[in-house]
């Protein structure tokens, strides 16, 4: 039996002998890095370094997810437009594999993304503000201090990563639905740019079945914030989580359904 | 007998409301270059991703090497070796890139394989280059390689001389006709053109509408002894039929100054003698070979559509 790991080897073939992808993260890093220079330049020195970390790790989160969406969106419509489906699809793999293999490698490119704007945020402002200086006590932070700050993050990031995951997974299956690229591109952007909007629009509404939707549930961090309740009365983030596993499951049985079904023909 | 590499039994493809397929049965015995005609729109193409699963099948089976495609995909599939349509490659990666691509997901193809196709279709000097500096001649010969990897039973090509020079057109009938005798593969080829067909094929199948309407041989090189029509020039027909017919010959006035005779071999000298004998002055002696594209239209009725 050979190695269904080869597989995934080609896709993160297709995804790292591209200049874009570098291009992506080092805007990720060089962003962090113009964002720390400035607030250096109007605060100075005197600033805790997580303050900074946290500030622009909410800042850039959208960007990492905008960028994995497109690398996800990329994935599989560039094979239909590209005219390579036919070739990926003639061998000894089924389509569910090769399905997965596309859907691994772009998890890990969204986990890859994560990291580096976690580790730019962590190494920039450490080099830049000093990890020993906290300056005006972590004043964006909820109470808790020293290594308190950094599981915050950690949090933080968790958190986001499963929005990121979201949205990936939407893009993925708008994707696999259309084969546009720029349709699954522009439908998740739209879901980035304007989710918090709906979201802080539909929250006032006194109907049951807003609890359902799933813009209320995206960003998770709304359960960071001390009492640990969401934005609607009797949220928890178990409740959230329950509700996005749901959509989770149904946007990738939609993907698998569409993929692995339907003729390949122009 | 020997199980036939590819078995079409009673296949059908209705899109919609449209029969694209229409109860097609056909088998391709091994070792031969089997053509696959019909005019455009006939479901060449259709029938070719049916092959390699890239649409569904209505009703009715596809067997390649005695496996079902529709219930045993993988195993089927392990050995073809395809180009369906244009050899789309992925641009930005190398061609080397993209061999190593198709070679990881199949078993068994090792790195001296990959190396020794390249050699093979003759791209070892461009091989490290992006793809999307080949040519198209060069996205081609990729192509064959990438399908010759794994060493296939079964090379399925779908319109393979679109967009080729006559130059790359006959380099690919020879390379096609000698893979399939020292290598004994089976190459099943689609096509419309008629001509190139009727030089690279052992076997044609011609479609229409989606059905099956013939199969034929075809030979290559000297008929033998059948009885053929040949065509004399003349420089004039009244008198050349009537001493040709005085001696019993089967002949007719075909056009101002042409005779055409119905005769084997030897017949023809012995008319040419009758007629230089009788002193019809003879300017040309042809025989008149009906080509795949004269049988094609009169199977077809020169009607391209339903």
């Amino acid at each position: 039996m050979f190695d269904f790991m080869n597989l995934v080897r080609n896709e993160n073939m297709k995804i790292y002998r591209r200049p874009r992808t570098y291009v992506m993260g080092g805007l990720l890093a060089g962003l962090v890095l113009i964002a720390s220079l400035i607030w250096l330049a109007v605060s100075g020195r005197d600033t805790s370094m997580w303050d900074v970390a946290f500030f622009e790790s909410m800042l850039m989160s959208g960007l990492v997810t905008i960028f994995v969406v497109i690398v996800a969106a990329a994935s599989v419509a560039e094979e239909f437009s590209g005219g390579t489906i036919k070739l990926l699809l003639i061998r000894p793999w089924s389509r569910s594999k090769i399905l997965l293999s596309k859907y691994i490698a772009v998890f890990l490119y969204a986990l890859l993304m994560s990291v580096v704007l976690f580790a730019s945020v962590l190494l920039i402002n450490w080099l830049i503000f000093g990890i020993g200086n906290t300056g005006i006590e972590a004043a964006m932070m909820p109470a808790e201090a020293g290594s308190g700050v950094f599981v915050h993050i950690l949090k933080f990031y968790g958190l986001k990563f499963i929005e990121t995951i979201m949205t990936l997974t939407i893009a993925f299956m708008l994707s696999s639905m259309f084969r546009s690229s720029v349709l699954a591109v522009g439908i998740a952007l739209f879901q980035i740019l304007i989710v918090n909007n709906i979201a802080s629009l539909i929250m006032f509404l006194k109907q049951k079945w807003v609890d359902y939707v799933l813009f209320i549930h995206l960003d998770l961090t709304q359960y960071l914030s001390g009492s640990g309740m969401g934005i609607r009365p009797g949220m928890t983030l178990g409740f959230s989580l329950g509700v996005l596993a749901v959509y989770y499951v149904l946007f990738m049985a939609l993907a698998w359904l569409v993929f692995t079904k339907r003729d390949v023909a122009n | 007998m020997e199980q036939p590499i590819v078995q079409l039994k009673n296949l059908t493809k209705v899109i919609g409301k449209r029969k694209i397929i229409d109860n097609l049965s056909l088998d391709v015995t091994r070792g031969q270059v089997f053509g696959f005609l019909g005019p455009n729109g006939s479901g060449k193409t259709t029938t070719i991703r049916m092959m390699v699963g890239l649409i569904s099948i209505t009703s009715g089976e596809i067997f390649i090497n005695g496996l079902s495609v529709k219930q045993n995909f993988e195993q089927a599939i392990r050995h073809v070796g395809a180009i369906v349509e244009n050899p789309e490659m992925y641009k930005y990666l190398t061609g080397w890139q993209n061999l190593i691509h198709f070679a990881r997901m199949i078993p068994g193809v090792t790195e001296h394989r990959v190396k020794e196709i390249v050699q093979m279709v003759g791209l070892e000097g461009r091989i490290h280059d992006k793809v999307k500096t080949y040519s198209l001649g060069m996205r081609q010969r990729l192509g064959v390689a990438q399908a010759m990897l794994h060493k296939p039973g079964l090379l399925i090509l779908d319109e393979p001389t679109n967009g080729l020079d006559p130059a790359g057109i006959r380099e690919l009938r020879d390379y096609l006709r000698r893979l399939a005798k020292e290598e004994n593969i089976t190459v099943f080829v689609s096509s419309h053109l008629l001509s190139e067909m009727e030089l690279m094929c052992d076997q044609v199948a011609i479609i229409q509408n989606g059905r099956l309407i013939d199969i034929r041989n075809l030979e290559h090189g000297s008929k033998g002894d059948q009885a053929m029509r040949v065509l004399f020039e003349v420089n004039a027909e009244q008198p050349a039929h009537a001493a040709l017919t005085a001696r019993g010959k089967q002949a007719e006035m075909v056009a101002p100054g042409v005779v055409a005779v119905f005769a084997q071999r030897e017949e023809i000298a012995e008319a040419n003698e009758i007629l230089v004998s009788s002193g019809v002055k003879v300017y040309g002696i042809r025989q008149q070979v009906k080509t795949l594209e004269d049988q094609f239209l009169e199977i077809t009725g020169g009607e391209q559509r339903v």
